[in-house]
């Protein structure tokens, strides 16, 4: 039996050490891992809990990611607890397993150090692998500190292992900015937290040897797009459980989560959409801005997917202009989450101006000076009641300046 | 473990089979064959991974499965991976206490086709060796990509037609030797290698019973004929793998912990391997006069190896 | 051959592919599949005819079809020696105590290995038109062939 930690009720972690602390809490049965920055210190420090005794389950340290993600299959498809960590090439690497987890209905969690993807190589956070995920058919769940990198790991473990769920689940949080900025964190105790994840709950597992089970059936015209629909409503009916374990962590520690947080909304006339550690930025901007008489506000979908489409509008359905933010290289489109706020605005009756800022890739700095300029171009959309930008525009990138599309509502 | 008796084929034959009919290989396949001895050589309880291959498209097609164990394919390469997974998850529920039945005897195994052992599944298979797994990896080496339509593998040997190295005006085929998979993977230091033929069902029954007792991972690489790539009537797989044991083309030996080679097969009468070309048609362009350069070298490098092996044998290193 | 177990006498036999389709919100979670309807510890004790065979299980299915010829066993010359069983590729071979009691026509695809490896004189395996009748087949059996000299 693994030994108990005494943790102190504050402590000082940075995102990865949280995430790693969070997998010791939860005694996965098997992590099968491969390093790569800048997830690598969550797999090290799982690594001395080994090495120290803190852990019971098995640790395989694989030679690929792809591998990491095979064996986390197999690991899951035989009945236990399982985790890994990855981030950018490596979570390219895995992309045809992250399929293959999902069609399975096997649950385990994928904690996603969000970093760029090469070519050029670049090791600095941005959403470049997230996106990549986005039709991988997992839970995907966005971290923006390392305290709710730390809570969301363990509320991942109970939304994927939950009977009407019985999906994988990833937790990003971004490289660098999050990852091994060190922050203050409230822990749980090792026994609230474990009694929060829960035993895990066998669910048609190969190592029942009194019901034989075929994992990975080929299937073609005849049966695919049955199985596809049913694990398509299976990602959407995951939000109610979702919301379920959100309650319950509430309840547990006071600190809430939704799947769209929605920051000084109430009142709001202009507002930004953003992911990831970007978030506390915007909100701090959009703080100042309320000093000098501008009503702007903040949502940040804490669900990537399934995608909160009714929260998102009933978010954003009084405001006048919404700025979008991707931090991922749109390559020949609008940014991802721009597509999915604007087509869940769409059917509004009075649909807000949607932009589209393209900001911060392979970790280029987001400034508060930056949030304030994209929400002041808002407050001028709203007040010209026109758009005044291009649909599209890159923000913090050297050189004149850059944007796409001119098309004008009048 | 519990093994099967095979004394002799009769009694072998009293084993109940948990590798069901009605799957989709070809007639004659040798796959089927060599799939169903290894699961009757052991009663004990079976965890197998597949890669994606004419063994896995054939077995379990939705809604049908073949397979009366437990079973898993994941993708082309990562057999070795999920059963390394798997065979993790044993060993920490094990020691947790959460199996539903602790004392039930279970093996793990992976089987893959040659294009996924030899080429995409290489490195997924070189991992989980040298980390140790207690797991028993076979390859259904049938030389060539059969379940796409027969292009050519690192184990597709020298002068072979296939529809990606073919055989025409200007080639005899393949112009690469096969990949030496054996010896890579007695390289490992893996307790137990060993390449076994169908034909010779006694040695492979005896070698698989081996590999399954053997704590560790194991490798074996069985010659597993193709009709429908190779080119032969399917009702003489048998003959035809008669011919690969006989001629040598498959030498039947096994390695123990990486040095120890014993050959287990000697044939009474050493065919020349044109019998064992001129039986398949794809072998059939190397009879022409300007081909015939060719046949030699496979006869030279089979004397060779032939040799080697005995030598290795004899050596004991 | 003794009752039950051919896979025709057990239910839900189907040609592949003639299954009921159902809709999505009833297929299997995952795409799983389970070859036995219930709980069956030690498979490899039991014999096939006393297993709860599902219908996902291919052991329920028939590739009949597939066959153009058929191998007809001829119970008078067999010697029981087991070559047809351990190298027939479609578990079509049926074994009982030692015995072989015939072919499991509704997995035999008609390769014709476990004629080609009959070791008898006459062979008690012989390859038949799929059309013929198992009597005519077995009126015709041929003589032992005596050895060349």
């Amino acid at each position: 039996m693994a030994e108990k930690v005494e943790l102190n009720e504050i402590e000082v972690w940075d995102g990865n050490y949280a995430v790693s602390q969070a997998l010791r809490q939860a005694q996965i049965d098997v992590v099968a891992a491969y390093p790569i920055t800048p997830s690598t210190p969550i797999v090290e420090n799982y690594g001395s809990y080994v090495a120290n005794g803190l852990v019971d389950g098995e640790f395989v340290m694989v030679e690929s990611e792809h591998a990491a993600m095979s064996a986390c299959v197999g690991a899951a498809a035989a009945g236990g607890r399982v985790a890994t960590a990855t981030s950018s090439q490596g979570f390219m690497l895995m992309i045809e397993v992250l399929y293959q987890a999902s069609g399975m209905r096997v649950p385990l969690v994928l904690t996603v150090v969000n970093r760029a993807v090469a070519s050029p190589l670049n090791v600095q956070g941005d959403h470049g692998d997230m996106y990549a995920g986005r039709d991988s058919g997992w839970v995907q769940i966005d971290a923006f500190n390392a305290q709710e990198a730390y809570d969301l790991t363990l509320c991942a473990f109970k939304i994927g292992e939950d009977m009407r769920v019985r999906l994988p689940v990833m937790v990003h949080q971004d490289g660098f900015l999050t990852s091994h900025t060190a922050q203050n964190v409230r822990p749980l105790q090792d026994e609230e937290a474990y009694k929060f994840v829960g035993d895990y709950k066998p669910y048609e597992e190969m190592l029942d040897f009194t019901k034989a089970v075929t994992y990975g059936a080929q299937t073609e015209e005849n049966w695919h797009f049955e199985h596809k629909a049913k694990q398509h409503k299976a990602l959407f009916d995951s939000a109610k459980v979702i919301d379920e374990v959100f309650a319950e962590f509430k309840k547990l520690t006071g600190r809430e989560y939704k799947r769209v947080e929605s920051y000084m909304m109430e009142d709001a006339e202009v507002a930004i959409v953003a992911l990831g550690s970007s978030v506390e930025t915007v909100r701090y901007a959009a703080e100042q801005l309320r000093e000098e008489g501008i009503k702007a506000g903040v949502v940040a979908p804490r669900c990537f997917r399934p995608f909160p489409f009714d929260e998102i509008k009933e978010a954003l359905a009084n405001v006048k202009s919404v700025a979008v933010l991707d931090r991922s290289a749109p390559m020949g489109a609008m940014g991802a989450l721009f597509n999915e706020v604007s087509s869940a605005l769409y059917t509004l009756e009075n649909r807000p101006f949607v932009t589209n800022y393209i900001y911060g890739l392979g970790g280029r700095d987001f400034s508060i000076e930056q949030a304030k300029t994209i929400l002041k171009e808002q407050k001028a959309n709203a007040d010209a009641d026109d758009i005044t930008t291009n649909i599209q525009q890159f923000i913090g990138v050297r050189g004149p300046k850059l944007g796409f599309f001119e098309t004008k509502r009048s | 473990m519990a093994i099967t008796s095979i004394k002799n084929l009769k009694e072998f034959s009293t084993v109940n089979e948990r590798f069901e009919g009605a799957h989709l290989l070809c007639p004659g396949c040798a796959h089927s064959m060599i799939v169903r001895e290894l699961m009757n050589a052991t009663d004990d309880n079976l965890v197998i991974a597949t890669n994606t291959g004419c063994l896995e498209v054939s077995t379990a097609v939705y809604p049908y499965t073949s397979w009366d164990t437990s079973w898993i394919h994941i993708g082309f390469e990562n057999a070795a991976s999920a059963i390394s997974g798997a065979e993790a998850m044993y060993k920490a529920r094990k020691r947790k206490g959460t199996l539903k039945d602790p004392d039930a005897p279970v093996k793990f195994v992976a089987f893959g086709g040659d294009g996924s052992t030899y080429d995409i599944g290489f490195q997924w298979l070189s991992g989980a060796i040298e980390r140790g797994h207690d797991f028993t990896y076979i390859c259904l080496d049938n030389e060539n990509y059969a379940n796409t339509g027969g292009q050519r593998s690192s184990s597709t040997p020298i002068g072979a037609h296939t529809s990606t190295a073919q055989a025409g005006r200007v080639s005899y085929g393949k112009k690469q030797k096969k990949k030496d998979m054996i010896a890579i993977m007695a390289a490992h230091g893996a307790p137990y290698v060993a390449q076994l033929a169908p034909n010779k069902w006694k040695i492979m029954a005896k070698g698989f019973q081996k590999a399954l007792e053997t704590e560790g991972p194991c490798f074996i690489n069985t010659v597993s004929a193709c009709t429908t790539e190779w080119k032969f009537n399917p009702k003489d797989t048998i003959h035809l793998t008669d011919l690969a044991t006989d001629t040598l083309m498959f030498p039947v030996y096994e390695i123990i912990n990486g040095t120890e080679l014993n050959i287990l097969y000697r044939p009474k009468n050493v065919l020349p391997v044109e019998e064992y070309l001129a039986a398949q048609g794809r072998y059939k362009h190397l009879f022409k006069p300007e081909n015939k350069h060719v046949i030699e070298k496979i006869q030279k490098e089979i004397d060779a190896k032939w040799e080697y092996l005995q030598r290795r044998e004899e050596a004991r290193v | 051959m003794s009752k039950g177990v051919l896979a025709t006498e057990k239910r839900g036999m189907r040609e592949l592919g003639a299954e009921k389709a159902v809709g999505w919100d009833v297929v299997t979670q995952g795409t799983l599949l389970y070859p036995f309807e219930s709980e069956l510890k030690d498979v490899a004790h039991i014999r096939p005819e006393e297993r709860p065979y599902s219908d996902f299980n291919s052991y329920t299915a028939t590739v009949a079809s597939w066959r153009v010829v058929k191998p007809v066993y001829n119970r008078d010359v067999c010697i029981d020696c087991q070559n047809c069983w351990v190298w027939c590729p479609d578990t079509s071979i049926i074994s009982r105590d030692k015995q072989m009691l015939g072919i499991d026509y509704d997995h035999c695809k008609g390769c014709g290995v476990c004629a080609e490896v009959c070791p008898t004189n006459p062979k008690s395996l012989i390859m038949f038109a799929e059309a013929e009748e198992i009597e005519d087949a077995l009126a015709k059996w041929p003589e032992k062939k005596k050895k060349a000299k």
